[in-house]
């Protein structure tokens, strides 16, 4: 079996805007999207460029447009697309060559909302109990691999690059909500603002492309009442 | 400003109108309108305007306005505020005068109604 694949390219050096382009390219009922480009790379043109690494849902490198909705190639099959197959760059991102786009944005807000333990070990060199109920608390949204899907799912990050987005959020609110971490009063501020949970709409279609079931549009909206009860401590206590 | 007032905006209570207008417009609208709009002129149910009209009166008639026109109200403003947003038409203050404005010109003649009747 063989497959019209096109592809936007995307080649500042020799062409000011980006073009399509069509490969024919065979495949059977395993053939991933992903396996379909890495067959055009070796076999039909080493130019087209694109992230991938490990192949299995995991690295969450190799993120792209395929026939308009946020995929990871790996996860995603040439099989379930009988008609056209286009693949494109991840929306709402700057696009730096092909299929290749600039993470830089999603990683800035990322870094802002400090999605990692923070947490003064009362004891040195012993480990931090946990119950399973406390685990069970945070477990869904610690499986964010930072593949960026969400973000180029999300209308409002489309419109305002400024908004945390949805994978930040989802993973703030991972910390927010480990019984190990103390850095709430940190996060907040950041969540906080217009650019922080409040400019989801709840569309929802990060939580419907995430390919490790994430839910971020949950994390968004019980990020809100977070926020709405951080907003109203600040203003009796007279600060955060 | 003082640290108390720091970064705060009205958007949580903006939001917290929209939820609980979002739960009367799921639960009491669809109540009112099957009442009112099926029920009662299908001639399954009979209301009596005049027990209607004193039940209205009462503390129940308040909460109705509440349930079934106040919230649903702010509940539709920040739908369509957002929405026009989406559309990138009326950004800024207009949208949120305009939006909240009819809500609240909706809902203060609602319990002026109900405060007179």
């Amino acid at each position: 079996m063989h497959k019209e694949i096109q592809i936007k390219r995307y080649l500042p050096e020799e062409h000011a805007e980006p073009f399509w382009q069509t490969f024919r390219v065979p495949y059977d009922e395993t053939t991933s999207v992903l396996g379909a480009l890495n067959y055009i790379k070796e076999e039909l043109d080493s130019t087209v460029s694109f992230r991938w690494s490990c192949r299995m849902a995991i690295c969450g490198s190799c993120g792209y447009m395929v026939n308009g909705i946020p995929k990871l190639g790996c996860k995603d099959f040439v099989r379930n697309y009988p008609a056209a197959l286009r693949i494109e760059p991840l929306a709402h991102f700057t696009v730096e060559r092909d299929l290749m786009v600039a993470m830089d944005e999603f990683l800035q807000h990322l870094e802002a909302v400090k999605p990692y333990l923070i947490a003064e070990p009362s004891e040195p060199h012993k480990p931090h109990r946990q119950t399973p109920a406390q685990l069970a608390k945070y477990k869904q949204f610690a499986n964010c691999i930072n593949c960026g899907l969400c973000y180029a799912a999300c209308p409002q990050f489309g419109l305002n690059p400024e908004f945390v987005g949805p994978g930040a959020i989802a993973l703030a609110h991972r910390y927010n909500l480990d019984s190990r971490d103390q850095g709430k009063a940190k996060r907040m501020p950041v969540l906080n603002t217009h650019d922080g949970v409040w400019s989801c709409t709840f569309v929802g279609f990060c939580s419907d492309v995430c390919p490790k079931g994430v839910d971020p549009a949950a994390a968004v909206n019980q990020g809100k009442v977070e926020s709405a009860k951080s907003m109203l401590i600040q203003m009796f206590r007279g600060g955060a | 400003m003082s640290q108390r007032w720091q970064g705060l905006h009205l958007e949580p209570l903006w939001w917290g109108l929209f939820s609980a207008g979002g739960v009367c417009f799921a639960v009491f609208v669809p109540a009112a309108a099957l009442v009112f709009g099926v029920l009662a002129p299908l001639g399954v149910i009979e209301l009596n305007y005049l027990k209607l009209h004193v039940w209205y009166g009462s503390w129940w008639g308040l909460m109705f306005t509440g349930t079934v026109i106040c919230l649903p109200a702010f509940h539709a403003a920040h739908r369509i505020r957002h929405g026009l947003h989406d559309l990138k038409v009326g950004g800024g203050c207009w949208s949120i005068l305009i939006c909240y404005g009819i809500a609240a010109i909706v809902s203060v003649s609602a319990l002026w109604v109900w405060f007179n009747a």
